[in-house]
């Protein structure tokens, strides 16, 4: 039984970010670390995560059978087919957000305190019921954001409630960066978005298509394809949430041609 | 050493303000102990007074423990540099009322220590004070002067019910929205130059940016 197991959400407040992505990947990866981890879809109104585990078929008892206690939560929770220290408790159907309260969220996180090191918390996009539900029960937070004016701005809006529900530390992924147009200034930088988000960097994610692939497939480009970009990317991610200190990759650097990499390989730029 | 720490009043009703340094030198000298707090009364301190008060200080071996003062400029000049300070409402502070426009009703002014987040709403019914940014999407507005010590990034509105001398400053000031009493302007597109502080006033029926002005 686990003591001091970390509940943490993953938010985004605008959609479409990368929040179930991230939460995959990350389950994936601190599994990988030995650690067991469970994930759970708070999105009751349109259930992902399931699909990008590659879960979907397995699924026979959801958190609503839990809350109603028609079946135990070891009943409901689905184990992953090749990671064995990760589970997936899967959202009930969309009608119970007629009914469900924060404090029944509370309940259910509680059972997974019991038996897990981690609990990520995949948060529905929007600042309405099925957040605040999700905000109820958890510790801390990972902000997810895109490059662009409109994912930061909610991303701000969601700081601000996190805020003054006391939920904290407060870190931030930065995702789908696209380093050549970072570097023409056609997209918003790094210190574009930390000035406005003043939240501590977790972690970047580079754009890659193989993401799709992965999200199409059911199976988390952390699991297999090591070699991808973002999945260096959510893995190193998964480190600095364990605490090892990894620096950070120059995404400006990262696009420049063989004389930049052959400055880094002089020299690892930290920032 | 005393570790308790003794109150040292700026009072200068019945002298001249530019002698206060002269006050406070004589005051130290007859200090017995190290650890000192000034009250600063409604004098209007900025960032350099502060620093030449914390010089002067520790020539007589006295460190400062915090600041008092009725003077929002006098606590964001102390705030800034670190120091623990308190602000006093003092509805009965004539003489800065009338020393400055920028400083209309201090016995209703807020204070708001943090950045302010999109989808959030900051309102007083005097001045307004925010020691941090002003994040797009956001609304702050008062009814004297809003004064930003970080960037205004949303939209501000001063003199909201229709005190058209209102201003609005800030260190970074590139608001989406402008609003002086029952003017409305956009910000500006261009970006500003670093470091400068600038303040929006009503000039001919307009709003105008212009450098900001020593309160």
């Amino acid at each position: 039984m686990a003591t001091d197991t970390r509940v943490i959400l993953i938010c985004s407040g605008k959609g479409g970010v990368g929040k179930t992505t991230l939460t995959a990947n990350l389950g994936i990866s601190l599994a990988r670390q030995g650690l067991s981890t469970a994930v759970l879809d708070a999105d009751f109104g349109l259930r992902n995560l399931d699909l990008l585990l590659g879960l979907e078929n397995r699924i026979v008892y959801t958190a609503q059978e839990v809350l109603e206690e028609e079946c135990r939560l070891d009943q409901a929770l689905v184990k992953h087919k090749q990671e064995s220290n990760l589970s997936l408790l899967p959202a009930g159907n969309p009608r119970m957000l007629d009914w469900l309260k924060p404090d029944d969220m509370k309940r259910i996180v509680e059972m997974l305190k019991e038996q897990f090191d981690y609990v990520l918390i995949d948060c529905p996009a929007g600042v309405e019921d099925g957040f605040k539900n999700a905000m109820a029960a958890s510790q801390e937070a990972i902000i997810v954001t895109n490059p662009e004016v409109s994912a930061v701005r909610d991303a701000d809006r969601v700081i601000g409630l996190l805020n003054t529900n006391a939920i904290k530390p407060v870190q931030l992924v930065l995702n789908r960066v696209r380093p050549k147009m970072m570097a023409s200034q056609e997209m918003l930088s790094i210190d574009d978005v930390t000035d406005i988000l003043a939240l501590p960097l977790l972690g970047l994610v580079l754009e890659d298509e193989q993401v799709i692939v992965s999200t199409n497939r059911g199976e988390p480009l952390t699991l297999n394809s090591v070699n991808s970009p973002a999945a260096k990317c959510y893995l190193n991610i998964a480190k600095r949430l364990l605490g090892e200190d990894i620096p950070l990759i120059d995404p400006v650097e990262e696009s420049s041609g063989f004389g930049a990499k052959f400055r880094r390989l002089m020299q690892t730029k930290i920032f | 050493m005393e570790s308790i720490s003794k109150r040292i009043v700026l009072n200068m009703d019945n002298n001249n303000s530019s002698n206060w340094e002269l006050y406070l030198k004589n005051e130290l000298k007859k200090m017995n102990s190290n650890n000192i707090e000034i009250d600063c009364k409604d004098l209007n301190l900025s960032c350099i007074d502060i620093m030449s008060i914390i010089k002067i200080s520790s020539k007589f071996n006295c460190t400062i423990s915090g600041f008092f003062s009725t003077s929002p400029k006098t606590i964001i000049s102390t705030q800034s540099l670190g120091y623990p300070s308190q602000f006093i409402f003092n509805p009965y502070s004539k003489k800065s009322v009338n020393k400055s426009d920028i400083i209309s009703d201090q016995s209703k002014a807020h204070f708001h220590q943090g950045t302010v987040r999109s989808g959030e709403y900051i309102d007083s019914p005097g001045d307004l004070l925010i020691l941090g940014d002003v994040n797009p999407g956001a609304i702050v507005s008062a009814e004297g002067n809003v004064i930003i010590w970080g960037k205004l990034l949303g939209i501000a509105h001063a003199g909201k019910k229709g005190n058209s001398k209102a201003k609005i400053a800030a260190l970074h000031l590139r608001p989406v929205q402008l609003r002086i009493a029952t003017k409305v302007a956009r910000g500006p597109q261009e970006k500003p130059q670093i470091g400068l502080a600038e303040q929006a006033r009503i000039f001919s029926e307009k709003i105008v940016i212009s450098p900001l002005e020593t309160m």
